[in-house]
Order: C-alpha cells, then sequence, then structure tokens
C-alpha cells in the first residue's frame, strides 16, 4: 500500500513537471479536436502525431499521445449530442438518447452530464490501473514465451471475434497482418524475408504508415466519395450542470459504466467501442422505464460516455503491464514506444518507472483539465464542426503526407502509407475490417520469436502449449472464441472498429 | 453484387497466400526443434488460403438470394477520389526533387482549385497561408527535416 503510495507520489513528480503538463495539455486538446471532427480517429490521430514527439523525451511523448486517446473519447460525444453525428466510434451509441435530448431542449444537460460521467470514470479507470497495473505486471513476470504465445493468439482471436463483419474475413486480415510483420530481416536466423530486393523493405513494414493509410487515407477517400452531410443544430446550449434529478437517475448508469469499462478495457481485443455498447444494453435492461431508451433517456448518455472513457483507461493495463495491445489504438502506441527505443512489458515498470508511473499519473491531471476544458469550450468545438471539408480533407491528407515523411525522412513511407490508403479504402467496400491486421502487424514480431523459443525449448514439442495452465487457459478461450460464431450466431456487439 | 466482390477479394487473398507460401517454403521450415524462417509464414499462408476459399465458397452459395444488393462502387465522385489519389502520388513523387515549399503548395492549388472548383483566388490565397503555417510547425519549431529541393540555396 505504502509502496503504492509512493509510486503515485513519484508520479506527480514527473506529471507535474511544466514540460509534461504542457504536452499533458496539446494531448487532451487534439485527443477532444479528434474526437469532435468526424473522419478523423485516435487511432490516425497519434499516428499522424506521432512524428512531432520525436524530439521530446519518451515520457512526455507517451503522455500526450495518451491524452489523443481519452481526450477524443470526450469530444466524440459533443458531435453525438449536438449534430447526431459521431465523432468516433466509441460515441455512436450516444446519438440515440443524446441527440434526442438535444432536441428536447436538454442539449446542456446532455454535455453536462457526459463530461462529469466521463470524468469520474477516466479518474475510477485511472486510481484501479494504479493498483491492478502493479500486481499484473508481478503476474506476467512469470510468463514464458508460450504463455506470451498463447496470450497474443487469444488477444488477436478476441478482436476478430468482435471485430464489424464477417469474423473469416477478419481473421484473414490477421493472417495478412502476421505475414506483414515477417517483412524485413529475420531476428533469428538473420534471413531477409520478402523483401524482393526493394531497399526500403529491408526494415520491415511500419505500423504507423500502415496505420496512417488504413485509418488516414482511407477515410478521407470515403467521405469524399459520399460527402458528409451535417446540420448543425442551432439552439443555444444553455445549463451545462444537470440538475439534482439528472444526478439521481444517472448516478448509478455512471458506476455501472465505469466498471463495465474498465474490465472491458482490460481484455485484449476490447476497448472503447465495444464498452459503450455493452453499456448501453445494460442500462437499457436495468432500466424501469426501457421504453423511454431512444427517446433521450439521461441514462443512455451517461453510462456508455462513461464506460468509453473508463476503457480507454483500462486499456492501457495490458499495454504497460504485458507489452500487449488491447486494440488498434494501443497497438500504434506500441508502435510509437518502440520507435521511442522502450520495450512495453512486464519489465516497465522497473525499467522505466518514470514513464509507467508519469503516464498514469497523468491521466488523472488529463482528466481534470478535460473537465474544465471541455464544458467552457463547447462553443468553440460547435465552431470547428462548422469547418467546412473541403478545407478539412486536404489538412488531414497533407497531415498524414508530413507525418509519414518524417517517420525516416523517406519517400518510401510515403508509397506504403498510399498504398495500404488505397488498399484500406477497398477493404471497407468489400467489409473487411483493419483493425486485426494492425494488431497481428505489431505483435507479428514477438509472436514469432516466442513461438520459435517455445518450440526450442520443449525440442520441438507442440504440447509445452498445453501442458502450461496458464496457456492452455489462454489457448481455450481462443477455440472457443473461433467456435462460438460457428454453432451460434454470432452477437454483434459493435459494428464499428475501434479506431 | 456484393457475392461478385467477395470472390474476386477471395480470389486475391488466396493468391496472396499461396505466393506467401511459397516463398515461405523457399526460405526454409526448418525443423520442428529449430524452426526456420519461413515456418510461421508457411502455416499463416495456409491458413490464410484455406480461409479465402471459404470466403469464396460461401459468397457462390447465396448467389441468387443477394443479387439485388448495392453496388459496391457507386459511380459518383470516381473522378473526384481518382484525381485525390493522383495527387497524392505526384506529391511523393515530386517532393524530394521540388521540395516541400513548392509540392505542398501546388498540391493544395491543385485540390482547391481543380478539384474543389473554388475561385482561384481563394485557392491560392488559402494554399499559400497552410504551405506558410505547416512549414513554420514542421520544419521550424518541430525540426521535421523536410526536403528543401529546388529551394535548397535558399535556406532561410
Amino acid at each position: 500500500m505504502i509502496e503504492i503510495l509512493q509510486n503515485v507520489i513519484f508520479g506527480f513528480q514527473v506529471a507535474l513537471q511544466p514540460t509534461n503538463l504542457i504536452y499533458c495539455f496539446f494531448g487532451v486538446l487534439i485527443g477532444t479536436l479528434v474526437g469532435v471532427l468526424p473522419g478523423l480517429g485516435p487511432a490516425a490521430a497519434i499516428a499522424l502525431l506521432l512524428p512531432t514527439t520525436f524530439k521530446i523525451t519518451p515520457v512526455s511523448a507517451t503522455i500526450m499521445l495518451a491524452g489523443i486517446y481519452y481526450g477524443a473519447m470526450y469530444g466524440g460525444s459533443t458531435t453525438s449530442i449536438l449534430v447526431n453525428i459521431p465523432g468516433e466510434a466509441a460515441s455512436v451509441v450516444t446519438c440515440l438518447d443524446g441527440y434526442q435530448m438535444a432536441l428536447k431542449g436538454r442539449a446542456g444537460p446532455a454535455l453536462g452530464i457526459a463530461a462529469f460521467g466521463s470524468f469520474i470514470a477516466g479518474t475510477f479507470a485511472v486510481i484501479a490501473l494504479t493498483f491492478v497495473g502493479p500486481l499484473l505486471s508481478n503476474i506476467a513476470l512469470a510468463f514464458g514465451p508460450p504463455e506470451y504465445f498463447s496470450l497474443m493468439i487469444v488477444g488477436i482471436t478476441v478482436l476478430t471475434f468482435l471485430s464489424s463483419g464477417s469474423m473469416i474475413k477478419a481473421l484473414i486480415m490477421a493472417g495478412v497482418g502476421l505475414i506483414l510483420s515477417g517483412v524485413g530481416m529475420d531476428t533469428i536466423s538473420g534471413k531477409y524475408r520478402f523483401t524482393f530486393n526493394i531497399q526500403s523493405l529491408l526494415d520491415g513494414v511500419g505500423v504507423v504508415p500502415v496505420a496512417m493509410g488504413l485509418f488516414g487515407i482511407s477515410e478521407v477517400l470515403l467521405n469524399l466519395e459520399t460527402e458528409i452531410n451535417r446540420d448543425i443544430l442551432t439552439t443555444k446550449v444553455k445549463n451545462l450542470f444537470p440538475t439534482l434529478k439528472d444526478w439521481a437517475d444517472s448516478l448509478w448508469s455512471i458506476v455501472r459504466g465505469s466498471i463495465l469499462g474498465f474490465f472491458l478495457g482490460i481484455i485484449p481485443g476490447g476497448g472503447a467501442v465495444v464498452a459503450s455498447f455493452a453499456s448501453y444494453a445494460i442500462e437499457k435492461k436495468a432500466s424501469k422505464h426501457p421504453e423511454e431508451f431512444g427517446k433521450g433517456a439521461i441514462q443512455g448518455v451517461a453510462g456508455p460516455e462513461s464506460a468509453n472513457n473508463s476503457a480507454a483507461g483500462g486499456s492501457f493495463i495490458p499495454l504497460l503491464t504485458l507489452g500487449i495491445p488491447a486494440n488498434p489504438v494501443m497497438a500504434i502506441l506500441l508502435g510509437a514506444l518502440m520507435i521511442h527505443g522502450l520495450q512495453p512489458g512486464p519489465l516497465l515498470m522497473q525499467n522505466a518507472p518514470d514513464l509507467f508511473w508519469g503516464t498514469i499519473v497523468s491521466m488523472y491531471i488529463g482528466n481534470a483539465m478535460l473537465l474544465v476544458l471541455n464544458l467552457p469550450l463547447i462553443p468553440l468545438w460547435v465552431k470547428v464542426l462548422k469547418v467546412p471539408y473541403y478545407l478539412l480533407y486536404p489538412l488531414i491528407l497533407l497531415f498524414c503526407l508530413i507525418g509519414a515523411y518524417s517517420l525516416d525522412n523517406t519517400v518510401a513511407d510515403i508509397v506504403i502509407m498510399l498504398i495500404f490508403g488505397i488498399l484500406g479504402f477497398l477493404m471497407k467496400k468489400l467489409r473487411y475490417d483493419g483493425a486485426p491486421m494492425i494488431l497481428a502487424l505489431v505483435l507479428g514480431q514477438k509472436l514469432e520469436t516466442s513461438l520459435r523459443r517455445s518450440l526450442i525449448m520443449s525440442q520441438g514439442d507442440f504440447s509445452i502449449f498445453v501442458t502450461r495452465p496458464i496457456s492452455l487457459g489462454f489457448l481455450i478461450t481462443a477455440v472457443l472464441l473461433l467456435i462460438v460464431p460457428v454453432v451460434t450466431q454470432r452477437k454483434r456487439l459493435s459494428t464499428l472498429k475501434e479506431g | 453484387m456484393k457475392d461478385k466482390a467477395d470472390r474476386a477479394s477471395g480470389l486475391f487473398w488466396l493468391t496472396f497466400s499461396v505466393f506467401v507460401s511459397y516463398q515461405s517454403y523457399k526460405l526454409g521450415l526448418g525443423t520442428l526443434h529449430q524452426p526456420g524462417p519461413g515456418f510461421l509464414f508457411f502455416w499463416t499462408g495456409i491458413v490464410t488460403a484455406i480461409l479465402s476459399v471459404t470466403v469464396i465458397v460461401i459468397s457462390l452459395r447465396k448467389r441468387s438470394s443477394e443479387e439485388t444488393q448495392q453496388p459496391t462502387f457507386g459511380k459518383k465522385n470516381v473522378t473526384k477520389i481518382v484525381l485525390v489519389l493522383i495527387s497524392l502520388l505526384l506529391y511523393a513523387l515530386f517532393m524530394e526533387w521540388l521540395g516541400f515549399l513548392i509540392v505542398t503548395l501546388l498540391f493544395f492549388i491543385f485540390l482547391l482549385g481543380v478539384i474543389e472548383k473554388k475561385r482561384w483566388l481563394f485557392a491560392i490565397l488559402v494554399s499559400l497561408i497552410v504551405t506558410a503555417i505547416s512549414y513554420l510547425v514542421f520544419e521550424r519549431a518541430l525540426q521535421s527535416q523536410l526536403p528543401q529541393g529546388l529551394l535548397d540555396f535558399l535556406r532561410f
């Protein structure tokens, strides 16, 4: 207990350094902006802004990039409520009741409860993270290559299970991602693989340009085809502070959303999107007046908005303690940490305590900043929404181009980004989900190394994966997830992906 | 239409997977005691190939029922998308030769003036502002080392 307290104090010392405070502020500000803007999600934003962090310390960089993710969760709700357009996927469900509340002239309380709920849930997640993180880190220290291998298999399987559309297609995407991770030098034998004598493939295919293509460029192409049409609610937003009755109505929704979101955030493959949908379903079940849902029930805003923030906090756990990203956003963050020369995993807490505790504590501060930042600035965000798309998309494209180039000062990364931009566009048309590809790409090398190390350990005996209890548990979970959709109709928790 | 698209995409991934498995086989699978560099990817390729065949088979089965599906590609705005893609490609091709400033300016003027058909004065003005600001932010403040290209002699 005292040890944790010491760590938290240490975290505050790191996070309260002026530079880190400034980067935290930038992170949540950009995050909110990204959340407000439809067509640009946190995954693309983190990838785009990664090169801007090259000149700063890894701690400041992580604090800022993390801020973008949970900041986006706040921003997304604003557009859902006011315009009925979710700024990003985790706020889709907020449209159902949030927009109805706005139509009834209750936009103020809806925005207010979303912000307060997010703050409470975000803080809850960070506190839970403070306690669960070290615990999980200790367990993970006992993991050998077989456990890691099985854990990664589970992570990828859960993500394909939860992904939108056909699970078979999602599995193909995971396979393709895995294959892409093999491009470049094989770390064990030193042989070059799949490079076809192309100079720029020798170092492999980077996660970041692929993510920029899949989540940035392809999104712009899709929007060009459909031409987003936005009607902005013209009524004045007033009474941001929810009344006592609003509080009484939504308090338990916030509590339930926070707890549910946190656990769904931890599970590899889960995340904010799934959490928001699950919370909405639970609130509707728990309500005495389920018929009010969809007509402006405040619980339908409070629950999911709390859940997505809590999940965003929770999803940092597998990344920081196991080095396994729970969703595409975390996968890109993992890529970012590795570019900064860090290896997330159970040893991170010992090797880079300033990063571990600084980032966690910065989230307490960031959540407070978001609360202060969001409510008074809502008129500004509404103005941002009015920026016409013909100005917005060239800017997004320019950011992608500069971002990809500055990764390594080479045009090759731009070309990779464009290829995956076109591929991502086609994939969205043909209903292939990009999320499993990103996750498999970022985990690929670790997956292969742990597989080969396990087989060397056991002298070629595959039973090593099922004779070790933890590994066996992971694999059983994975197999169940693969069988369930074949036997029953797979329940679609979400038709949208994280990112 | 959707089924046709599924058949095409399934066929594409099938070809891709078979190719990967073949390449991996050439790399060497090693033995189970000492898995080689192609081991994992050979088997991933095989699994992906099987999954692709499944996609094709499913799409063949439901051919008759869902023929009325919406077309996958709308005719709308196809030219716009292609033009944007071409301009992105040209940006990449000429970036190092022309330098960041010139290529960004041209890129923006093209997008706003030609593709979006805004008034020329507006397009040029916005392009100048965007180019200047992005240069100051990325080159000056963040020191991104963007290519100078033709303007290398200026070095301001």
